[in-house]
């Protein structure tokens, strides 16, 4: 769990120098019942660094869709700070620079595709051949020049989602919130959003996804943050909150006795024939089962160090009482 | 400006699609066809009566379609999250607000102008009336409406940045019930009795809520088969003044609440 220790960052004023896409520093959004103030977001503290797909997870309801909001000054933080593109929220003119596709977005479904993207080009004040070329170009990105002048209430989840997508680049942003990108997409469309996303990558745009779909977001995400209760419990670079994790090591020719030694809290083991598996936590000392397994005259089959799958961490993170990062506690 | 105008255009193209509008207009439109053969059944004089009742008919028509239309013009954006792309944008809450009003006002004024086309060609027939100075009774008031019904739609406008379509039915439909009555109440309570507390209270609504008779020439188009006040070009620009002062402000009041509210 290294990788996923707390970290208290530093003041805003004092890191404007690094390359970050957006920093948050205690951002916190709160809204008061009858009897009692709930803290939806609480003193959020997030990096996200320029060019990296940062996944943003957690369970329904622990924040996620606010923070976005926030960061996009759709609504309002109760405390803290945050900053985006260097800029603090709120500053009209880094809209210039980032795009949002919400989760399951409507839009006007009178208008074609190639209208909706005519509409929100105005919005930017795109004008003339620029815009059209722009457009058409779009098009092409989102495999949707052929269904172009059809109306968008004729197009499939996914072509709406590619649509979104579409409006999203428009601006040729810096940094896209994506929420949800995938969600309810055929297996088909929901390939072809996440190489999109990964285009977004290699073209040196920062992408900041909040998704439920953790095997999306294991394959292209640089780093993620788990948010439980408007809290961030784990956040951290994919490779080092997976790291490690379990061993599986292979052995043939184990006597009885032996596997009884071995059989202690964190090993599995199972008999196959002849052969034992074990399989192992990484905080266990594993070396010395091999040690104890040749000197038995039993023979190592093979050792497989397992990296943890994201969905393991998060099921851990969010069933996990303990507050890991203390600065959001 | 371009986001305003982008903003207004799909918000005219969008109402002019909507179902319940089309059916409150072909509802308006099937009652203007009709008058005529109703109000010949009239014992007084024909001409007045039809035109009364098609003036009457167009206002409560158009009434019905501008809360119609305006009352569910920012929830329906919220609830679609059609708002959160568009505010992702460059564009100021200042700016969205204004696109819908302007695209709102356009889709009425179209509204209103092939209502009234259809009620001009239905009157001429009837009464053998094609000259311009013989349609006029109906020309001015249908004119001076649409700016009634843009002042209605800015008070709903408002309303709907902090109430909820029900609600704000109800809260325009009173506003516009007061303020067409405005001026006899205020000739009751204000030029009948000088003092008091209902005098009071009804000079703070003559300047709070919009004069809405000020903008109904329809009565005074008929009397005696001429236009009375409603040929007073000084007595109309002042009534669409009026009207443009109060929907700047509501506009402006309209922004300031937007601005702060959560979507």
């Amino acid at each position: 769990m290294d990788g996923i220790l707390p970290h208290c960052p530093k003041p805003l004023e004092e890191t404007l120098d690094l390359a970050l896409a957006i920093r948050t520093e205690a951002l916190t959004k709160a809204y008061k019942t009858r009897t009692r103030r709930v803290d939806v977001v609480h003193k959020l503290n997030l990096e996200v660094e320029e060019g990296e797909i940062f996944g943003f997870l957690g369970p329904n309801g622990a924040g996620k869709t606010t923070t976005i909001k926030m960061l996009l000054s759709i609504i309002y933080p109760t405390s803290g700070k945050a900053e985006v593109l260097g800029k603090e929220i709120g500053n009209i003119a880094i809209h210039r620079k980032l795009s949002y596709l919400p989760e399951k977005p409507y839009y006007y479904e009178h208008m074609t595709g190639k209208e909706i993207l005519n509409f929100y080009a105005r919005l930017f004040n795109l004008r003339g051949d620029d815009k059209d070329k722009k457009i058409d170009e779009l098009l092409e990105y989102v495999n949707l020049a052929n269904a172009a002048g059809k109306p968008i209430s004729q197009y499939s989840k996914g072509m709406q989602q590619r649509i979104g997508l579409a409006q999203s680049l428009l601006n040729d942003p810096q940094l896209l919130f994506l929420d949800e990108p995938t969600a309810g997409l055929d297996p088909i469309a929901h390939v072809e959003i996440r190489d999109l996303i990964l285009r977004m990558r290699e073209q040196g745009k920062t992408v900041f996804i909040s998704s439920h779909e953790l095997s999306d977001v294991e394959r292209i995400c640089d780093r993620v943050a788990i948010l439980n209760t408007g809290r961030v419990k784990v956040q951290g670079k994919l490779d080092d909150l997976l790291r490690g994790g379990r061993v599986e090591i292979t052995a043939e020719g184990v006597p009885q006795d032996l596997r009884e030694k071995i059989n202690h809290d964190g090993v599995i083991i199972s008999q196959h024939g002849d052969r034992l598996i074990i399989d192992a936590a990484d905080t266990i000392p594993t070396a010395d089962f091999i040690d104890a397994i040749r000197a038995a005259k039993g023979t190592i089959v093979s050792i497989i160090p397992r990296r943890k799958r994201l969905e393991d961490l998060f099921v851990e993170t969010i069933q996990s009482k303990d507050d890991v990062d203390g600065s959001n506690g | 400006m371009n986001a305003i105008f982008a903003i207004a255009g799909t918000t005219l193209g969008e109402a002019i699609r909507r179902k319940v509008l089309l059916i409150i207009m072909m509802v308006g439109l099937t009652m203007l066809i009709l008058t005529p053969a109703i109000s010949s059944l009239s014992i007084r004089g024909q001409h007045d009566v039809l035109i009364q009742m098609v003036l009457g008919i167009l206002k409560i028509t158009s009434a019905i379609l501008a809360v119609t239309l305006t009352v569910y013009l920012l929830p329906n954006e919220v609830e679609r999250r059609t708002i959160y792309t568009i505010l992702s944008k460059p564009v100021l809450r200042s700016q969205f607000l204004i696109g819908k009003y302007l695209g709102s006002v356009g889709a009425l004024a179209i509204m209103l102008v092939m209502m009234t086309v259809v009620l001009l060609v239905a009157f001429a027939i009837q009464q053998s009336a094609w000259s311009v100075s013989q349609l006029m009774p109906i020309i001015q008031p249908a004119f001076l409406l649409l700016f009634q019904m843009a002042l209605l739609a800015a008070v709903a406008m408002f309303f709907s940045t902090f109430s909820t379509p029900v609600i704000n039915f109800f809260l325009t439909g009173l506003v516009f019930i007061f303020g067409t009555l405005m001026n006899p109440i205020f000739e009751t309570y204000v030029t009948r009795e000088s003092s008091g507390f209902m005098s009071i209270v009804a000079r703070v609504a003559h300047y709070v809520i919009p004069n809405f008779g000020s903008l109904d020439i329809s009565s005074g188009a008929t009397q005696g088969g001429q236009v009375m006040r409603g040929g007073d070009l000084v007595y109309m620009t002042q009534g669409m003044i009026m009207a443009l002062v109060y929907i700047g402000i509501l506009l402006i009041l309209s922004v300031l609440v937007f601005d702060n509210k959560e979507v």
